[in-house]
């Protein structure tokens, strides 16, 4: 059973005066259990609608989708996932605790653990002190990190965010990064947005491309950095003690070295010149300009 | 949905409308000195005014809390993080709708007991021909209530299907003003007056007339402030009206906004 599964989802929008906005494209795409995965693409790619279509804010146009094999129409389908909408907001009139308690006390949680659980998440993201506040007084950073710390209240299974590190400093993004990994290490899913492609290179196992609806390519985060290696920056000291760095075709990388050997250079080091998946990103997005 | 009810009550609870309401219901206070002005009748009027100060505020409730309050869900983008709970359309409605409906409830229980207060003291001062019936004034006060919670039931169906608060307040005070009229109206038609009256438009009174609510049935005023007694009927009739006709209101709202999509 997959975590997360889109099977030929598309969405149109009808827009006012008859306008209609091809939001989604057929997109079929299967995220498996314990994987990170990144939802890669600029604004208005479809990345927002794939999400609200997943957890049930609005219906597709065709095709289905499924979470923990649920099908998404039906409520059950969202007792294993923690949402964090984009630009999130919630019930401002009550503080960050009683927030987290309302959360717990939807997935049907005990009152025991909630204010276990509770304390955890507070403390993990930074908003122990202003737990007693309420949320109408916090920066647009302690909202996220709420709606992250609401994610993570009732340990869900998967974990679906919505540009997750927006609106946070470098300190909340480290943050956000952190708590990725710990969930991937706990063998839980997540499945999250973004359009910075650092972000994906650094806490994900597969990206998926999307752009104007349609999903462009899925790769595993390891296979495109990977291929992207076109040659080698190597660094050697020449027997006379003067050092030099050479550009080495990816092929000639083996032969380089030998002859270097032979010529009683040492190699101080090597270093893969690749595309990364900045590039990659862009190639698939706009692949005329980047020839 | 307990949960949604709670958290709409505290919401209510933290508003400002509700500090405004505190505020007017302070008027409460001044009736057993105007209805003494009167030097006659004073006990009828302190009645009269009590109830209609009563009413008054709930009329103001309902439209404030029942034609705002999904609004504003939806307006703040709360839907977002809310719905996307493992929470169905429906127990996120109605249990919105359940905490309006008690929050009435409860203000109609302190200002109520406020005005038999008020009424109170004013029949002291110059006590009635009449003894003043409470159980009619119980009564009459519980009809009032019936009838707002039915507003706050259209409030919510003007609230499912507009993304704007205009629609919802300015329809809920139309089937107010509607509402109240609706009898007199298809009395009128139906009189011998009327006959100039195409068949056509008595139709359509007629249609309207079973369409609208009718809130004369909940005004039970006049035995309330002369101690006329009332009957089985006048009672459990306008009961019986009301559960039918808000469940009826309550449904088609939740199958609305089950289909409403959360842009
Ligand atoms: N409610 C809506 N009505 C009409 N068009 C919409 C609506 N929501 C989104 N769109 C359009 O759908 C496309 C995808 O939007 P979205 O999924 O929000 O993109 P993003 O990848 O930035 O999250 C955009 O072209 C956007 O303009
Ligand atoms: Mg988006």
């Amino acid at each position: 059973m997959h975590a997360i599964e889109f099977d030929k989802l598309s969405k149109v929008f009808q827009g006012k005066k008859k306008v209609t906005v091809n939001a989604l494209n057929s997109l079929s795409l299967q995220v498996d259990q314990g994987e990170v995965f990144g939802f890669l693409g600029p604004n208005g790619a479809g990345k927002s609608t794939s999400i609200k279509i997943l957890l049930g804010l609005i219906g597709s146009t065709a095709g289905t989708a499924r979470i923990m094999g649920v099908d998404v129409t039906e409520k059950t389908a969202r007792s294993q996932v923690g949402f964090l909408p984009e630009n999130p907001s919630f019930y401002d009139f009550l503080t960050g605790e009683e927030y987290l308690r309302f959360v717990g006390k939807s997935f049907n949680m005990s009152a025991a653990d909630i204010s276990v659980r509770g304390s955890e998440v507070l403390n993990r993201l930074d908003l122990w002190e202003a737990r007693k506040r309420p949320i109408r007084g916090y920066s647009k950073g302690m909202v996220q990190r709420l709606g992250l710390a609401q994610t993570l209240i009732h340990d869900p299974a998967v974990y679906v965010l919505d540009e997750p590190m927006s609106g946070l400093d470098p300190i909340g993004r480290a943050l956000v990064k952190d708590i990725i990994r710990e969930l991937k290490e706990r063998g839980k899913t997540v499945f999250f947005s973004t359009h910075i492609t650092a972000d994906v290179e650094a806490v994900c196992d597969r990206v998926g491309v999307i752009n104007k609806g349609v999903l462009l390519a899925v790769d595993t985060v390891s296979g495109v950095l990977e291929r992207g290696v076109e040659g080698y920056t190597v660094r050697l000291f020449k027997p006379d003690g003067a050092s030099e760095e050479c550009v080495v075709a990816k092929a000639d990388l083996q032969d380089f070295i030998e002859k270097s050997i032979a010529q009683r250079c040492s190699i101080e080091r090597v270093e893969p010149k690749r595309k990364d998946m900045e590039a990659f990103f862009l190639e698939m997005v706009s692949p005329k300009q980047t020839s | 949905m307990l949960n949604t009810v709670a958290v709409n009550l505290r919401a209510i609870f933290r508003d400002r409308v509700f500090h405004g309401i505190v505020v007017v219901a302070l008027l409460f206070l001044l009736i057993p000195s105007v209805s003494s002005l009167s030097m006659r009748q004073v006990t009828e009027l302190s009645i009269t005014l009590a109830l209609s100060l009563l009413s008054l505020i709930l009329l103001l409730l309902s439209i404030s809390l029942g034609a705002t309050s999904l609004w504003k869900d939806i307006e703040r983008r709360y839907t977002y993080s809310v719905l996307s709970l493992p929470l169905s359309r429906s127990a996120y409605l109605v249990g919105k709708f359940v905490a309006v409906a008690l929050f009435l409830l409860l203000a109609t229980l302190v200002l109520g007991a406020v005005a038999c207060c008020m009424i109170w003291l004013a029949s002291g001062i110059y006590p009635a021909d009449r003894p003043i019936v409470w159980m009619n004034l119980v009564l009459c006060i519980a009809a009032d209530l019936l009838k707002y919670v039915m507003l706050v039931a259209y409030a919510f169906l003007f609230s499912t299907v507009s993304t704007s608060f205009f629609l919802p307040i300015f329809g809920t005070i139309s089937v107010f003003l509607a509402g109240n009229a609706s009898q007199q109206a298809y009395d009128y038609v139906h009189s011998p007056l009327a006959t100039t009256l195409s068949p056509v438009v008595k139709q359509a009174a007629s249609v309207l007339y079973y369409l609208l609510p009718n809130f004369s049935a909940f005004n039970l005023r006049i035995n309330a402030i002369y101690g006329i007694p009332l009957s089985m009927k006048a009672v459990v009739l306008p009961l019986m009206y009301f559960c039918i006709y808000t469940t009826l209101l309550v449904i088609l709202a939740t199958v609305i906004f089950t289909r409403r999509e959360m842009k």
